[in-house]
């Protein structure tokens, strides 16, 4: 199909293909891939070492007790964890950090989820981020805007804590295999996870 | 006292065979259809002489006969004249005869009968005695003539004023099958011994309305006979013929053989139709505006004399009338239900709209209109896709019914003047279109949907503490990782504090739908509101943080009357609010006072404020400030709208006034004690 042919590599996928190829960070690119992402991607300096690099997801919530059951279950998968209280915080660090994942809260003071999404796929450094929702909100309408905002994830609050680390395994390395965008289809396409 | 024909033409016989000597005498006048002679009167002839010759052919060969087709008398001086004139008389009178005169009786040269006399000896007239039998003549016709005309008169005169009574009658009610089994009575006996009316029904039957009779024993029985023989609706006599064709049907004589083939073998019938001696039938229609509605029918029997042309015309003429009173009385009701049905439809709150078989609008109540926001006169008699042009989309998935069956309203939107409006619409099919009703059901649909929105942000509400406490108790339970002490005693007291959070939601959604439903009840007391706003204040600074200031400042406000408890709980709730919208260092201050009648009792912050635009709102439940509810401070979305309603149940005002960036304040108004 011509949307996935002209799909980007995304930066994490680079990285993957980085580790893949051996120690050092060699980028590979694929046609229809766009020289700005990869300029921007090799260019940061921020970029995670690809050899041993633990997986680094930015958990975005207002409220300390999810951040928490996030911070310590995602400890014990191995990965690393940073944390934003609100929207907007979320937004500077994943401008900053360029986490691997970001777990995104919707209903948050001021700047809210939604908006965090919508300014991270606009944003050139950002777009390429997945985004995985982590909300209350459980309405079929706020899931497709949860598809439509470019999440490849969507997790209906409660949840559970314990799996949480296996299943961003799971998104990232489909991410990886290429099924981003069959992710995000999935979202609204009612396959619960 | 008036003098009939009969009696004038008895008197004038009488006076001429007197004035003339003569032995016996008749008068003959012409039947109305011109072709036979009746003998009207006579005076002086034998009895059996004269048997057969009650009524005869104009072309007879007798003498009467001759002058009444020439006009010209006959003087005969002797039976053997007589007989040699008219052979086939020679047997008649044979011992009697001797001279005999026959003169015309005419009038304006027109002959209409005769005069004879005869007498007991041959005489040889003379012109001078001719003359005078001829003058005789003449007198008499003139004589007889004017009481016909008088008579002629007085039957007409007779027939207008039973027209005239009849009218009157017809038009006295709209109850037509009342009045026509009127009508039916007043026909009897004048105008005939039986009168009936039949009506066409709805399906085209025949329906007998009326039989009238003087004797009403001998209706009941009429009613019997018509059970036991119905009358065959496709007889070619009669009413059935005549309710088929529209014309009337006139039996002056009704012919034996009709009779005979009616009765056949049947001689029940034949003992009762001998007994009711039927004479002379008319038939005729009620015919208003080309359609032909009943049938009023005569009969004359044992007493009323054949029916005559003038008794035809005039029944005619009552037909007439009679079905243009039923047309107009059935005109009427129609009319009047229509308005009725018009009126009742102008008072429906459903929008009711009636299509005809090409789609035509021909009914457009004021509440389709509403509705559809098309006026009744820009949707009468055009074609309902260019009135609204949204119809078809509007009904598409309406499936039409059968009258009488259950509706099955399909909702729908439309966009009326720019705002969408949600209809229900269910439609009836019937034989002369489609009726459609309408309901406007945007407003239950809003209420609908704040009931559904209650739910869905309910189950928000309920889902982040949920998380915390089911996803604490799930990674404390794992045993594939070693938490610190210090997560495990953060996930132990999350567990605390969520769960008390999520009491509390459900607490307030409870109390907010107590509300609702109108089922919290308040125990309205005198109180102090210095002493209530005091211990609302005690509770809350064992909580509040230290960088906020919490202060109460009451000026023996004056007692009021309201449910302390839950005053109490309004004014903690608004203090707790207050805390936690202030910046640190910020103020909170409790202020009671008296306030011209009533007792207010301000809550004053220096938070964010409220934008003017969002005040109003705020009390509304699950309203947030940002409409995305981003506000995760752990509120559930009902505190302002709990004690709002609250504050109005104990007959008080709770209002904002806020200036952004500068803060609020909230005041609960209540009344002093009565």
């Amino acid at each position: 199909m011509k949307a996935e042919v002209s799909q980007p590599i995304r930066s994490t996928s680079l990285r993957r293909r980085g580790v893949a190829v051996g120690g050092r960070r060699v980028w590979s690119c694929q046609a229809g891939d766009r020289p700005r992402s990869r300029s921007q991607a090799s260019g940061s300096g921020s970029a995670t070492p690809a050899s041993g690099a633990a997986r680094r997801v930015l958990v975005v919530d207002d409220e300390r007790a999810i951040r928490l059951l996030c911070r310590v279950n995602l400890a014990a998968s191995g990965m690393e964890v940073i944390e934003a209280a609100d929207g907007r915080a979320g937004l500077e660090l994943a401008r900053k950090e360029r986490p691997d994942l970001v777990l995104l809260d919707v209903m948050m003071p001021d700047v809210d989820g939604w908006t965090v999404a919508r300014e991270l796929a606009e944003g050139m450094e950002t777009r390429d981020i997945p985004v995985v929702f982590l909300t209350a909100r459980a309405d079929t309408a706020d899931k497709r805007l949860g598809e439509q905002l470019g999440g490849v994830g969507y997790l209906v609050k409660p949840f559970d804590p314990v799996s949480i680390g296996d299943y961003v395994e799971d998104v990232l390395s489909r991410i990886e295999r290429g099924e981003r965008e069959q992710l995000r289809r999935e979202i609204s396409s009612g396959r619960e996870r | 006292m008036a003098v009939t024909p009969e009696q004038v033409l008895d008197a004038i016989l009488t006076e001429g065979v007197r004035a003339a000597e003569a032995r016996a005498g008749s008068i003959g006048v012409v039947s109305e259809d011109g072709e036979r002679i009746e003998l009207l009167a006579q005076i002086g002839y034998r009895p059996e002489v004269m048997e057969d010759w009650q009524e005869f052919r104009v072309d007879a060969p007798t003498p009467m006969s001759d002058v009444i087709r020439t006009g010209e008398p006959i003087f005969i001086s002797s039976v053997q004249e007589r007989n040699r004139l008219y052979p086939s008389l020679a047997q008649v009178g044979q011992e009697d005869g001797h001279a005999l005169v026959v003169v015309p009786l005419a009038v304006e040269g027109r002959v209409f009968g005769a005069i004879s006399l005869s007498f007991d000896h041959d005489i040889e007239f003379e012109p001078e005695r001719r003359e005078m039998k001829i003058a005789l003549a003449r007198q008499a016709a003139q004589a007889i003539t004017r009481s016909r005309l008088y008579a002629a008169e007085q039957a007409m005169r007779e027939r207008m004023t039973f027209l005239a009574e009849a009218s009157q009658l017809l038009a006295s009610s709209l109850d037509y099958n009342r009045t026509l089994r009127r009508l039916a009575q007043l026909c009897v006996p004048r105008l005939a011994d039986w009168c009936a009316i039949d009506m066409v029904d709805e399906d085209g039957g025949i329906e007998r309305l009326a039989v009238a009779h003087e004797d009403p024993e001998k209706v009941k029985w009429a009613y019997e006979l018509q059970e036991r023989y119905p009358p065959d609706p496709d007889a070619q006599r009669g009413v059935p013929q005549v309710l088929r064709s529209g014309e009337p049907d006139f039996l002056p004589t009704i012919p034996e053989q009709l009779l005979e083939d009616a009765i056949g073998d049947d001689h029940e019938l034949r003992r009762i139709v001998d007994e009711l001696g039927l004479k002379s039938s008319i038939a005729v229609p009620l015919i208003a505006r080309g359609r032909t509605l009943g049938a009023l029918s005569l009969i004359a029997a044992e007493r009323h004399p054949v029916f005559t042309a003038a008794d035809l015309e005039l029944a005619i003429e009552l037909g007439r009338r009679a079905a243009v009173a039923v047309d107009n009385a059935r005109l009427y009701r129609e009319a009047e239900r229509g308005a009725n049905a018009a009126r009742a439809l102008a008072y429906v709150a459903d929008g009711v709209v009636l299509l005809d078989r090409d789609g035509t609008v021909r009914h457009w109540n004021p509440a389709a209109a509403a509705i559809t926001g098309v006026s009744e006169d820009d949707a009468l008699g055009r074609p309902v896709a260019e009135v609204v042009p949204a119809w078809d989309s509007l009904t598409t998935h309406v499936q039409l019914l059968a009258p009488g069956s259950a509706p099955r309203p399909v909702t729908v939107p439309i966009v009326v003047g720019g705002h969408e409006r949600w209809v229900a619409v269910s439609g009836v099919k019937f034989g002369g279109g489609t009726v459609y009703a309408l309901q406007d059901v945007t407003e239950e649909r809003a209420l609908e949907k704040t009931r559904s929105d209650f739910v869905a942000t309910a189950s928000h509400e309920l889902r982040t503490p949920l998380a915390a406490v089911y996803g604490a108790v799930r990674t404390l339970r794992r045993d594939d990782v070693q938490l610190s002490e210090s997560d495990k005693a953060q996930f132990l007291e999350m567990i605390e504090s969520e769960a008390t959070r999520l009491a509390k939601i459900v607490d307030q959604i409870l109390v907010a739908g107590q509300l609702d439903a109108g089922a919290v009840e308040l125990e309205l007391t005198e109180c102090n509101p210095a002493e209530v706003a005091a211990g609302v204040i005690e509770s809350a600074a064992t909580h509040v943080p230290e960088s906020i200031s919490l202060s109460l400042d009451a000026r023996e406000p004056p007692q009021i009357a309201c449910d302390p408890n839950k005053l109490r709980q309004v004014l903690v709730n608004l203090v707790d609010n207050a805390v936690k919208y202030s910046p640190d260092g910020g103020a909170v201050v409790l202020r009671v006072r008296g306030d011209n009648g009533s007792c207010r009792i301000d809550v004053l912050d220096e938070g964010l404020g409220i934008p003017s635009g969002e005040q109003s709102r705020i009390f509304e439940k699950f309203y947030r400030l940002d409409p995305q509810q981003t506000h995760g401070v752990g509120g559930s979305g009902l505190g302002l709208y709990i004690c709002k309603e609250l504050v109005e149940r104990m007959d008080g005002r709770l209002t904002v006034e806020s200036e952004p960036g500068k803060g609020s304040r909230f005041s609960v108004v209540l009344p002093v004690r009565a």
